[in-house]
């Protein structure tokens, strides 16, 4: 048996020691998490959703269980860039964990003018990257638009890499005809890793009032109910695309992280699961070193996109 | 605010108190120590990953001296019938205390509490601490009917002044506890410096409405659907009005019923449904 196996993965030039970050939106801005979770054990931690201006979001209800999942239509509420760098992210700096930037917006100009502006604080408050979401179906406008089609990628990901030395993650949205040729050109337009999948458009209805279950009709699908189709892309984009790729959807268990490592996950995100098990990160870090030592895998990376077919 | 803890808390006993509402006594001895009138924990209702995401259950009853307390819950859906089903011996992952719970004034003599339903769950807990602080309390329970008023003799045996109203007629004020809190104000002129109130939301604006023409302080518990109950994922938020009152147009935020809730000045919440 390995005695100590190395966890440590490289992640658009960002050094994670384990592969496991928080996905965003589930996991607040990391202080929530402090009763159940040593910030300083995770590979990285991604925020909430930021956009320049605050955002108030959608009216309640937001979430409702759903068979095996859950959906949300949060609406990207936000405290607003400012504020995040005013209140949020002096409190994270006292950990040993890169903290990544979760960014969106309506306009290229949004877009641009926030990273600009996380750039310009990124040393100083310890913005170790950005993860462009180009993929959440839960704003009227912007949000999924830039991720459904290849050139609005291209685009939009190419302006952001202009202004930004930053290492930049490109979040893919499921809900597309081919995943392949987005990440292409996510790929294309310089993007240094891509994360997949955020989640899929979906809806519940009450059938006594014949109303929607939620206020904004739609919304996005998580939870384990989506584990197979994020696999199933995250294996296409791994053998489309030369960048490293994270692995999202539907992870609740050590088992669930291995399976999108196999399939060419370099790192993971663990969104839902949060919300049940707070502890879910700890357990699953601790799950893939024993994993690795059992099956005599000295480093982790021997892992990534090890699928024998 | 109290330290959060995620605990497997063992169940002492179960017992079906009215049909469909059970009360359950849970062996909790951190927990209960931090635990104030109005918070609620975020329980795991079954041993698997169905449901999956937790419910939240109001804190019933604290039993700081003997480590327990007690959750009163009616069956409405899948999470609290396996929650119903739960062996008393079993261990529940429960997540708290959690949210801000009631606050009582030192000021205040008289305090009004009014339960519509299962709405009467947090109650307990503040009845009993409004006891010991030596105030004056009268409890207003509404509920459908006779069988569904639950907890009656319990707030009696503390000593509170106890008033039932059944919307059938079938028990105790023929009609509205919202009728009832009327009646009591301007025709008895009993009038209470506080007034803490949890159900339904019709009848919690409607008496948000009363206490508003009266001047009476009024706090009200909300209920929202959950996903962490723990301020991070802003899925169970409600509308309150902003503080910056300079139009006239009511200008409104979404707050986190499980952070900064789920007790809210009525004053603040919009009601628009
Ligand atoms: C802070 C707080 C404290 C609560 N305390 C208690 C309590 O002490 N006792 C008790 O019986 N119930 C309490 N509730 C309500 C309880 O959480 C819901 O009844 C429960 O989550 C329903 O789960 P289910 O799986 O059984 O039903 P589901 O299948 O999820 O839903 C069944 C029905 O219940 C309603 N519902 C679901 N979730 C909620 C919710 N979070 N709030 C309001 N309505 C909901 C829906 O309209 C739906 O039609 C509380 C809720 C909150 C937010
Ligand atoms: C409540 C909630 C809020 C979310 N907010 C964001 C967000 O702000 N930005 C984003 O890129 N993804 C957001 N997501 C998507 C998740 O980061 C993740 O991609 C998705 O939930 C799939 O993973 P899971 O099945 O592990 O939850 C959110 C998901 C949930 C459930
Ligand atoms: S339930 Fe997640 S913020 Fe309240």
């Amino acid at each position: 048996m390995i005695d100590k196996p190395n966890l440590e993965v490289g992640i658009a030039g960002i050094k994670l020691k384990n592969p496991v970050m928080t996905a965003s939106g589930t996991f607040g801005y990391g202080q929530e998490y402090t009763p159940f979770v040593d910030l300083n054990r995770l590979g990285a931690i991604i925020l909430k959703g930021i956009t320049l201006k605050p955002k108030k979001g959608n009216p309640p209800p937001r979430i409702i269980e759903t068979p095996s999942g859950m959906l949300n239509a949060i609406g990207l509420q936000n405290v607003g860039v400012e504020i995040l760098i005013k209140e949020k992210l002096p409190y994270l700096k006292k950990f040993n964990t890169p903290v990544i930037i979760n960014i969106s917006g309506d306009t290229i100009e949004e877009y641009m003018e926030l990273v600009r502006r996380l750039e310009e604080v990124s040393k100083e408050m310890g913005v170790a990257g950005l993860e462009v979401n180009i993929s959440c179906p839960n704003v009227k406008k912007g949000g999924m638009t830039w991720g459904t089609e290849a050139k609005a990628t291209y685009k939009i990901v190419s302006t952001i890499r202009k202004v930004t030395t930053l290492p930049l993650i490109v979040k893919l949205t499921p809900n597309v005809t081919d995943i392949k040729i987005i990440a292409q050109a996510a790929e294309e337009a310089g993007a240094d890793a891509l994360s997949l999948i955020n989640t899929l458009v979906g809806m519940a209805v009450d059938i006594d009032s014949r109303k929607p279950k939620l206020a904004n009709v739609s919304g996005g699908l998580s939870g384990p109910a989506i584990k197979p189709v994020a696999l199933w892309m995250v294996w296409q984009v791994f053998q489309t695309v030369n960048i490293p790729i994270i692995g999202i959807g539907g992870i609740i268990k050590v088992e669930d992280a291995l399976e999108f490592i196999i399939a060419g996950a370099r790192a993971i995100e663990i969104g839902t699961a949060n919300l049940v098990n707070p502890q879910t990160t700890v357990e699953i870090i601790e799950g893939i070193e024993k994993y690795l030592m059992e099956n005599n895998i000295k480093d982790i990376n021997e892992l990534v996109g090890s699928m024998k077919i | 605010m109290s330290t959060i803890l995620n605990k497997k808390i063992k169940i002492l006993s179960k017992k079906e108190v009215a049909p469909n509402i059970y009360l359950a006594k849970l062996k909790a001895p951190e927990i209960s120590q931090e635990a104030l009138p109005g918070q609620f924990i975020h329980i795991k209702c079954s041993k698997d990953n169905y449901p999956l995401l937790r419910r939240p259950i109001s804190i019933h009853r604290i039993d700081k001296e003997k480590g327990e307390i007690y959750i009163l819950f009616q069956i409405v859906g899948e999470g609290t019938k396996l929650l119903s089903q739960r062996a008393v011996g079993d261990d529940l992952d429960v997540i708290g205390p959690l949210g801000n719970g009631f606050n009582i004034y030192p000021e205040s003599k008289k305090i009004m509490m009014i339960g519509g339903g299962i709405g009467v769950a947090p109650l307990l807990a503040l009845c009993e601490e409004s006891i010991r602080q030596d105030k004056e309390v009268r409890v207003l329970i509404g509920a459908l009917k006779k069988e569904l008023i639950v907890g009656e003799e319990n707030f009696r045996i503390l000593g509170a002044k106890i008033d039932v109203a059944a919307d059938d007629g079938s028990y105790g004020y023929k009609g509205l506890v919202t009728d009832l809190l009327e009646e009591i104000i301007t025709k008895e002129g009993w009038l209470p410096d506080q007034i803490f109130t949890c159900g339904p939301k019709p009848m919690l604006k409607k008496i948000v409405e009363i206490s508003l023409h009266s001047h009476i302080d009024c706090q009200v518990s909300l209920e929202e659907r959950m996903g962490c109950g723990i301020g991070a994922c802003l899925g169970c938020v409600c509308k309150i009005k902003t503080k910056d009152k300079k139009e006239d147009k009511v200008k409104y935020e979404f707050k986190r019923v499980c952070i900064d809730g789920p007790v809210f000045e009525g004053s603040e919440v919009v009601w628009d449904d």
